[in-house]
């Protein structure tokens, strides 16, 4: 069982934060994608090619070329190689002479192509960055993004601000759709990395980083398996109580029938036995890219959930009968509201119609009336005091143009949610698409722009409530163990 | 002892254990287990069955085969001296029909416990992540219901505690509609036990104990099956 060697972390935070990097490769049938991703790193980018005809393209970006890693005059800590297979080795060579920090390999068609030439180059590189104890990722991914230096794998990524989720992915495009996805609603990336086929770092070398990286307070993990079992079971069970880790484990389907002669062996199947190991470390289990992201959005954004009474607010009454029906599906609790909360809502229900049950019932009319604003605060704040409410939803629904199109009726309103949200218990805000994908668009922009990133449906929002109560509560127990 | 059993098995080229021998390796772990001895004559089936008080139980005894009850091979809730010498011969009987060449040891004489809870543990091997507990509800359920929780191993108190609560069939332990109530901390004990015994035993490869009877005051195991390792 072997853990990250120091000089394997210190040479990693070279290349997680690398002041110089190196492209070997680049060339126009990729649209110099790599070059391109880095015109917003802060520090020297170099590239390596040495086909004349690339030539003129890559100065036209205004990037030096020589014609080997070994050429440049200066340090290098990160180099991105998107160099033909065969090549690899030539390349990992001079990278050890080098003394890179680190080198991401974007070429495939290595042992994920099984054939006998992608096998033997794969092994090859494997033993000679081994024996250098070089960082190799990969190979077949795109690598490390920090978005603060504006290092990235592709220029649609945002750069220039640091946030607090780091994301380990063996995809690529899982590393780099979470990161475009998640920007668009409020999901910063502290630092990222695609590991491909893992042959020298693995996601538990990662994770290990990521533990220790001050600006990382969640860590998301989109995985296919691990080379080391043990070792991952262990180090996540250390990291899970020290930061929240959000797990996808992909091809949960690949194993097929084993032999075995017990129950216990027949019922043990791979599957089971990754979800056993999420739960028992105290990681939350994900099962796609959007719950990925609901996840991550409230661990970030809705305060800690220590209950299942929700209390919901929806913006008719057919709305309240569905929000009703998909919360108690999900296991969630809708309790009746105090006597008092009752009494309370009585005082003012009177004035604007609807119902007051549990959900309340407001129409969007409501909203739109002069004092819509202080008329919701009142409601929320019944809701807030009531002792038999964990957690509170309120319903936007995208026919309220004014919250899109007219600032000085949607100020107030989102002026009175932001206040409440600081303030309150656990609070979540749904934008249902409605007839207008455009419309709940814009009012989902609106609110990220206010800080209060919103769920696009009652299923995802309830399912994510529902996982992180039992989050929580089984970081509860463990506290008290 | 435990090693005892293990390589004697192993050195006669046997990777599945008796039922007596499982048994004796899992009370060796500090398991609650029925008690439980190896009759090899119809007349020695009887004068055990008179030192331990009827009703008792009689199962057949072969490496070669595993599924005692599916070949008639167990007999149950036997009251005297005549039911125990018929069982005796039939279960000799059934399992020579159902395999011919199979070994007999003898018959395993136990007392009936009483009803109770019927709970299962077991353990299997994982390619990547080595020895997994599982725990749910026993007897026949297991195979229909499924209603099991997993753990790797080595399990701390809080895993032993919370895989038990996390089956659906959680609130038959608790005494459903007045039923006797399992202890849930005996069970927990045992399975930490099961886990610290298969951390210190790699040759085992897989254990069913089923059923586990689980009473309010004390829990038995009443049958186990190990399965070892070809080589380690």
């Amino acid at each position: 069982m072997t853990s990250t060697t120091q000089s394997t972390r210190n040479k990693l935070d070279r290349a997680f934060n690398p002041r110089s990097v190196a492209v070997v490769g680049d060339k126009q049938a990729l649209g110099y994608m790599w070059l391109r991703s880095l015109s917003s790193f802060q520090g020297k980018v170099y590239s390596v090619q040495i086909d004349p005809s690339e030539l003129p393209g890559i100065s036209e970006l205004g990037v030096e070329n020589y014609l080997s890693l070994l050429d440049i005059p200066s340090p290098v800590d990160y180099v991105i190689a998107a160099v033909p297979r065969a090549v690899a080795p030539a390349i990992v060579a001079d990278c050890i002479k080098k003394d890179v920090g680190g080198v991401c390999f974007f070429t495939s068609g290595f042992a994920e192509t099984n054939t006998e030439e992608g096998i033997r180059l794969q092994q090859t590189i494997t033993d000679m960055a081994r024996e250098a104890d070089l960082n190799l990722i990969g190979p077949n991914c795109v690598g490390l993004y920090n978005p603060e230096i504006g290092l990235r794998h592709t220029a649609a990524q945002a750069y220039g601000e640091k946030g607090s989720v780091g994301f380990i992915a063996q995809s690529g495009t899982h590393a780099t759709l979470f990161s475009i996805i998640g920007e668009r609603d409020g999901i910063k990336i502290s630092k990222s990395v695609s590991y491909g086929n893992a042959v020298v770092l693995d996601s538990t070398d990662f994770l290990e980083y990521l533990a220790d990286d001050d600006d990382t307070g969640i860590i998301g993990m989109y995985i296919e398996g691990v080379k080391d079992g043990r070792r991952f079971f262990d180090r996540l069970r250390k990291v899970a109580s020290r930061k929240p880790v959000v797990i996808w484990k992909g091809g949960e389907s690949e194993e097929g029938a084993r032999a075995t002669a017990s129950h216990t062996g027949v019922l043990a199947e791979s599957g089971i036995v990754w979800q056993t190991v999420i739960r028992q470390c105290g990681a939350i289990k994900v099962d796609s890219l959007k719950e990925m992201i609901d996840t991550v959005k409230a661990l970030l954004y809705v305060k800690p959930i220590n209950g299942t009474g929700m209390g919901l607010i929806a913006m008719s009454g057919g709305q309240s009968v569905v929000i009703a029906d998909v919360f108690a599906r999900t296991g969630l609790e809708i309790p009746l509201l105090t006597e008092r909360s009752y009494q309370r809502l009585a005082a003012f229900f009177n004035i604007i119609g609807g119902s007051y049950r549990n959900p309340l019932d407001i129409s969007s009319t409501f909203l739109m009336a002069d004092d819509g604003a202080s008329s919701l605060t009142s409601m929320l704040d019944i809701l807030n005091q009531d002792p038999n409410i964990d957690c509170i939803v309120l319903e936007l629904f995208p026919v309220i143009r004014p919250l899109s199109k007219d600032a000085e009726t949607a100020d107030p309103i989102l002026d009175a949610i932001s206040d409440f949200k600081e303030r309150a218990k656990p609070f979540m805000i749904i934008v249902t698409t409605a007839h207008s994908d455009a419309l709940a668009t814009e009012m989902r922009d609106k609110l990220v722009e206010r800080g209060i990133p919103s769920f696009s449906s009652f299923e995802r929002a309830a399912r994510t409530v529902k996982r992180l109560a039992e989050f929580y509560k089984s970081q509860r127990e463990l506290s008290q163990n | 002892m435990p090693s005892k059993i293990i390589s004697n098995a192993l050195k006669s080229g046997r990777t599945v254990l008796t039922e007596v021998e499982s048994k004796q390796l899992i009370s060796g772990a500090g398991l609650p287990v029925i008690e439980t001895k190896l009759a090899k004559t119809k007349s020695e089936a009887i004068s055990v069955s008179k030192k331990m008080g009827f009703p008792v139980a009689l199962k057949v005894v072969s490496p070669d085969i595993i599924h005692k009850s599916d070949s008639g091979g167990v007999k149950l809730g036997l009251g005297n001296a005549a039911q125990v010498g018929r069982a005796y011969t039939e279960v000799m009987a059934a399992a020579k029909k159902a395999n011919p060449k199979a070994k007999v040891h003898g018959v395993s004489v136990q007392k009936m416990a009483r009803p109770g809870v019927e709970v299962i543990m077991g353990m299997s091997k994982d390619d990547q992540f080595g020895p997994v507990l599982m725990f749910g509800l026993g007897g026949v359920f297991v195979e229909v219901l499924k209603d099991v929780a997993f753990r790797i191993v080595p399990l701390v108190r809080r895993d032993a505690s919370q895989m038990i609560r996390e089956i659906k069939g959680y609130p038959l332990l608790e005494g459903y509609r007045g039923q006797e109530p399992a202890n849930i901390t005996i069970l927990e004990d045992m399975l930490l036990k099961l886990s610290d015994f298969i951390d210190k035993t790699p040759e085992i490869k897989e254990l069913d104990i089923n059923p586990i009877l689980a009473y309010s005051d004390s829990a038995v195991a009443v049958d186990a099956r190990v399965i070892l390792e070809t080589q380690i």
